[in-house]
């Protein structure tokens, strides 16, 4: 009785092995995949799962949309974080491999899901899991999403903070209207009138100190950030190397000055 | 098939589950094993102490939490920094008149989730250490972080979690901050600012001048403050039937603005990390239609009230093109701390900056009884006594030129003398 109930309710993306030559629904067309992405599949699938998160974070499923009901990002894109997690428990590694392509980068990582989930699940953490694998895997869409944000990874990497004040130029804000992009003209005097003296740049949210950046950037070398954002983008990584290596050298002569030790 | 009976969808759902069960979810309170730790010496907790002139307040589980309010080190935002400078120039001008002592240093990274939420070039360990690292600042220099931004408040609780309860990232974490002479600190309690503002909320509102009883403000709760680590977020039974976080209605309703209602309150605002700087369309669309035109429509909004960086930024930012599509709202959007700011006196662009806002400030303060034109012409001829090299306005006494280089002061908390200068 269970077992037929089970097939009556069958619900989940999950196929047995031999079903997995079959078409997918998920996939949206023909499985006849290259051993290249059949290889690259499998140690995605084998990375994730293994990842101590994913005990953590994904629990079990209802597919009662709870989740979906409150997602932004299922207003206006073809994403639902009830499919993500489905694609996280299918125990088929083309299938998550797929998911990771495009959908993944819909969420805005609000976390609503979260809050709805009677399972308790942490949608909004597996998405970013499989978004950690995605760039350090080095997936082609990761790249393509990426691409636009190099500006940001350079800042964040390097200053410590991730917007600027010149950030916002006509050119790409426009849409923030003439009162926002105006600012541009006059940046330097109206951040002098901010009274809060590390606010006074125009580059960087604030002034981090270069003892700061440099501790950031052993953060980010020790913990290995640095090869995942090689895997996407070797020329981001060679130009923040440059920058941090002109950095230590003029670090070491302000200790002279200064006669810190 | 027949119908089930409810065992068997029980069994159905069981074996669904894969195994797992909800019991696997830890909701237990991560403090107490974090003291345990730290008896272990393992970890050290940051102690919130009496020179931190705490307040207790209660979670969403009724669980009690300490709000610092003296002695504090400020964690700053990027996105508040960047783009909205009145925030925390409110936040710290309050702060001087309550003669509250404070470091706000050069020595400060962001957290760097922004950039993890937006693009996924990060992990645990690397959130984890640059936590440790900025919490390690305001222990060496004995004062306690106060955390400004929702995103930031609600990774480091994040990483509080992942630190307590993952030995291999902990001792990671460790090696990398004994590489820098530095140690693996938590602090006992991850504090939001509009929590110290909630605290504060009687003082504050003795300050407003002006009679604010015909000011409409909706509120729109950010996301990371109370969905992200649900369990750490203030409620308070007597503030909207403790249904929604007490922050920051309850500091609102003290000051005698009138809170609205609107139907998508709990919808997120659109910001998505990446999305507001790169799928700009996605984001004006989820801002204008599912939070601006209901709080207008439906609240008749004079004001958006909130307490986060993404959401002051989302709601301000993406009405202007709204036109377009014969939706001219405007309606300008606030932190909590700036409102309460223009109402307790301080000047609407030296202290709060309005101008940096895209939604014009100007009818609002009008409707608030602001006399916005004279502080307008006090503004532009301080600009251009700036422009010839003329005096600049702070509200603590700026930096030493070796400041820009090393994170020297260890040990020295803000000078008295400097709090009372402040204070005048
Ligand atoms: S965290 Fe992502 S998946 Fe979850 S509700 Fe928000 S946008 Fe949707
Ligand atoms: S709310 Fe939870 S249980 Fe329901 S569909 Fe979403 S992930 Fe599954």
């Amino acid at each position: 009785m269970v077992v037929e109930a089970l097939s009556v309710l069958r619900n989940l993306p999950a196929r047995k092995k031999e079903e997995q030559a079959e078409p997918s629904i998920l996939l949206g067309g023909s499985r006849d995949l290259g051993l290249d992405t059949l290889k690259l599949a499998q140690d995605i699938y084998d990375q994730f799962t293994a990842d101590p998160r994913y005990k953590e974070y994904v629990l079990g499923c209802l597919n009662c949309g709870e989740c979906t009901t409150g997602c932004p990002a299922a207003r206006f894109y073809d994403f639902s974080p009830r499919e993500m997690l489905q694609v996280a428990m299918s125990n088929d590694p083309l299938v998550l491999l797929n998911a990771m392509h495009e959908k993944i980068w819909a969420c805005c990582q609000c976390y609503t899901c979260n809050m709805r989930c009677r399972f308790g699940n942490d949608i909004a953490g597996i998405i970013s899991v499989m978004r950690e694998l995605a760039v350090k895997n080095g997936l082609d869409s990761a790249k393509e999403v990426l691409r636009p944000y190099t500006r940001i990874l350079l800042k964040v990497m390097t200053g410590g903070t991730q917007v600027s004040p010149d950030m916002i130029q006509p050119d790409f804000f426009v849409d923030w209207g003439p009162d926002a992009v105006s600012k541009a003209s006059d940046l330097k005097t109206l951040r002098k009138a901010i009274p809060i003296d590390v606010l006074q740049v125009t580059d960087s949210a604030w002034e981090v100190s270069m003892q700061t950046s440099l501790e950031l950037f052993q953060i980010y070398q020790e913990s290995g950030v640095i090869d995942i954002v090689r895997a996407v983008d070797p020329d981001l990584v060679e130009m923040i190397t440059d920058i941090v290596d002109e950095w230590r050298e003029e670090f070491e002569e302000m200790k002279e000055k200064y006669g810190v030790r | 098939m027949g119908i089930l009976s409810a065992d068997q969808i029980r069994e159905v759902v069981r074996a669904r589950a894969e195994n797992r069960s909800v019991s696997d979810k830890k909701v237990s309170d991560v403090r107490e094993e974090m003291w345990t730790l730290h008896d272990r010496g393992e970890l050290i907790v940051i102690p919130i102490t009496p020179e931190n002139k705490p307040v207790e307040v209660e979670t969403l589980f009724g669980w009690k939490k300490k709000v610092p309010t003296d002695k504090l080190w400020h964690h700053k935002s990027c996105g508040q920094c960047g783009n909205i400078p009145g925030y925390p120039a409110s936040l710290l001008w309050f702060m001087n008149q309550f003669k509250t002592t404070y470091l706000n240093e050069p020595h400060q990274t962001s957290c760097t989730a922004w950039n993890y939420h937006g693009s996924g070039t990060s992990n645990p360990v690397a959130l984890a250490a640059v936590a440790v690292r900025n919490w390690y600042r305001a222990y060496e220099t004995g004062t306690y972080p106060l955390i400004h931004c929702g995103t930031s408040y609600g990774d480091y609780k994040e990483m509080r979690k992942v630190l307590v309860e993952n030995k291999e990232v902990r001792d990671k974490v460790r090696e990398i901050m004994h590489h820098m002479g530095k140690e693996l600190v938590i602090p006992e309690e991850i504090v939001h600012y509009s929590e110290w503002v909630h605290v504060k909320r009687d003082e504050i509102a003795s300050m407003v001048k002006y009679d604010l009883k015909d000011v409409v403000a909706t509120v729109h709760e950010p996301c990371h403050y109370y969905k992200m680590v649900p369990e750490d977020a203030i409620y308070d039974s007597s503030v909207l039937g403790g249904q929604r976080p007490a922050p920051p209605t309850a500091l609102l309703q003290k000051m005698g603005v009138s809170v609205a209602d609107y139907s998508t309150w709990y919808d997120c605002c659109g910001f998505g990390f990446r999305h507001i700087l790169t799928e700009r369309e996605f984001t004006r669309s989820f801002a204008t239609l599912r939070k601006i035109k209901p709080m207008v429509e439906e609240a008749h909004a004079d004001v958006a009230i909130t307490t986060d960086t993404g959401c002051v930024t989302t709601l301000d930012k993406s009405q202007w093109v709204g036109k377009v599509h014969g939706m001219d709202f405007l309606v300008p959007v606030l932190a909590e701390v700036q409102l309460a700011a223009l109402a307790a006196g301080a000047h609407p662009y030296k202290i709060v900056q309005v101008h940096w806002h895209t939604s014009p400030v100007e009818k609002l303060m009008e409707k608030m009884g602001i006399d916005y034109q004279s502080y307008r012409k006090d503004f532009t001829e301080y600009l251009n006594q700036i422009k010839s090299g003329g005096k600049i306005e702070y509200l603590y006494d700026p930096h030493s030129e070796i400041e820009k280089y090393f994170a020297v002061n260890k040990g020295q908390v803000i000078v008295e003398e400097q709090a009372l200068k402040r204070g005048e």
